[in-house]
């Protein structure tokens, strides 16, 4: 097992322990928050879920009803237009595919717990939340987007990845079948402020976002022109 | 036998869409999904319906999933273990802590222990071996039950900080005994 000198007892700790869910949901928003703009943390969360995972070897198994998969079926495909894997829904202009890493994973397994990074105005002062973390296959890209619906502003925190040289990255809005609608160019900073279209505005929990490659300035044509390199669900917290 | 592998295979059409990779990976996995979630929510409606939402999220992130040393049934059991965990929070925040005594399910190893024994299953059982009784059921009630330190702070009477600084010990002397 590697060691690493350089990381402190303390996050190894807070890792276990986030791993474990023995923290309370306060202490594990704070430490999602912090794993946003450090991989290491993610690492240190995969290594401990890994640890613990031959302890649910003793859990026997328990067939469930046939019910359940009926209902699960039927709730997935019951409907002709069920929306498949997202990736799936935008492959036309998928132009590249993407080795997926470690961090993708770790992100994966605890995006169920996930939270919108801090600093959120007080509940009282907005309205309900949306969050979309749009991001590559491999995790090379990854930009956070918390979608207020008392103001329409869309905050944006890139935590990984950046523009090309000479490039640009803008941000999609797909709305079902429809075609994608520019939102605009990502902040040069990693933090900024986008605005959703009004139109977009009642439907934002169905939204597909994504992130293509453009010329600086932005796509000429108004669709995407480039390698569509991330793409996130919209969905409420 | 379903092999480690046929279950990657799986996840890797489901996040292609494959809707009868997705049938075969419940019917491959979901029994032993439904024990996870069972143990943490000692109800089987609940578990049943957390099982359902499990699902719904591997069809939807299976894209996600990928070769790492962590093993597809790592990652559905994660994924299926908190899902139960959420559910169980988020009916608890309403009823009484002390309730949590009450649905503690027994401890100790069931008949049906798994015979995969790879070295890293070794390794934590052998260290879990050295750790007191009772702190040797902390770390399963946490795992296993998931109980928060506020769970097991109520469970074995002690005051939160207690247990806190108790079972962090615990996790020290295990981390340094499987990185021997």
């Amino acid at each position: 097992m590697s060691t690493q000198p350089e990381i402190p007892e303390e996050d190894h700790l807070l890792a276990t322990e986030y791993a474990l869910r023995l923290l309370t949901k306060d202490e594990e928003a704070a430490f999602e928050a912090r794993m946003l703009d450090d991989r290491d943390l993610e690492a240190l969360v995969a290594e401990a879920v890994n640890q613990f995972a031959p302890l649910s070897d003793e859990i026997a198994e328990e067939r469930p009803s046939p019910a359940v998969k009926t209902a699960l079926l039927a709730d997935l495909f019951g409907e002709a237009d069920t929306p498949t894997s997202i990736w799936d829904r935008i492959g036309l202009w998928r132009a590249t595919s993407f080795a997926a890493t470690a961090a993708a994973v770790v992100m994966a397994v605890m995006l169920v717990t996930q939270q919108a990074p801090a600093p959120l105005p007080p509940a009282s002062e907005r309205g309900a939340l949306f969050v979309s973390e749009i991001a590559a296959e491999d995790n090379s890209l990854r930009v956070l987007a918390v979608y207020d619906a008392a103001t329409g502003g869309l905050q944006i925190n890139r935590t990984a990845g950046a523009p090309a040289p000479d490039r640009a990255l803008e941000l999609w809005a797909i709305a079902g079948d429809n075609a994608p609608v520019s939102l605009g160019l990502l902040p040069a900073d990693a933090k900024g402020q986008l605005s959703l279209p009004e139109a977009l505005r009642a439907d934002v929990g169905g939204l597909v976002l994504a992130i293509s490659d453009e010329p600086t300035g932005g796509s000429p044509t108004g669709a995407p022109t480039g390698a569509v390199l991330a793409v996130g669900q919209v969905t409420d917290i | 036998m379903t092999t480690t592998s046929d279950i990657e295979h799986m996840i890797s059409r489901v996040a292609l869409g494959d809707r009868t990779a997705f049938s075969n990976l419940y019917d491959a996995t979901s029994a032993k999904l439904l024990g996870v979630a069972l143990r943490v929510l000692n109800n089987r409606a609940s578990a049943e319906d957390v099982l359902q939402e499990t699902f719904m999220k591997v069809w939807r992130y299976a894209d996600r999933y990928s070769r790492n040393g962590m093993s597809p049934m790592t990652w559905l059991i994660t994924i299926a273990r908190n899902t139960a965990i959420d559910r169980l929070r988020a009916t608890k925040d309403e009823s009484d802590v002390a309730d949590v005594m009450d649905t503690m399910p027994s401890s100790g190893p069931t008949p049906e222990q798994s015979a995969i024994a790879s070295s890293e299953a070794g390794r934590i059982m052998g260290c879990m071996e050295q750790l007191d009784d009772d702190k040797r059921d902390a770390v399963r009630g946490a795992y296993l039950d998931g109980l928060s330190y506020a769970d097991l702070a109520a469970r074995f009477d002690v005051p939160l900080n207690t247990m806190r600084t108790w079972l962090r010990r615990s996790l020290i002397s295990l981390r340094e005994c499987m990185s021997q």
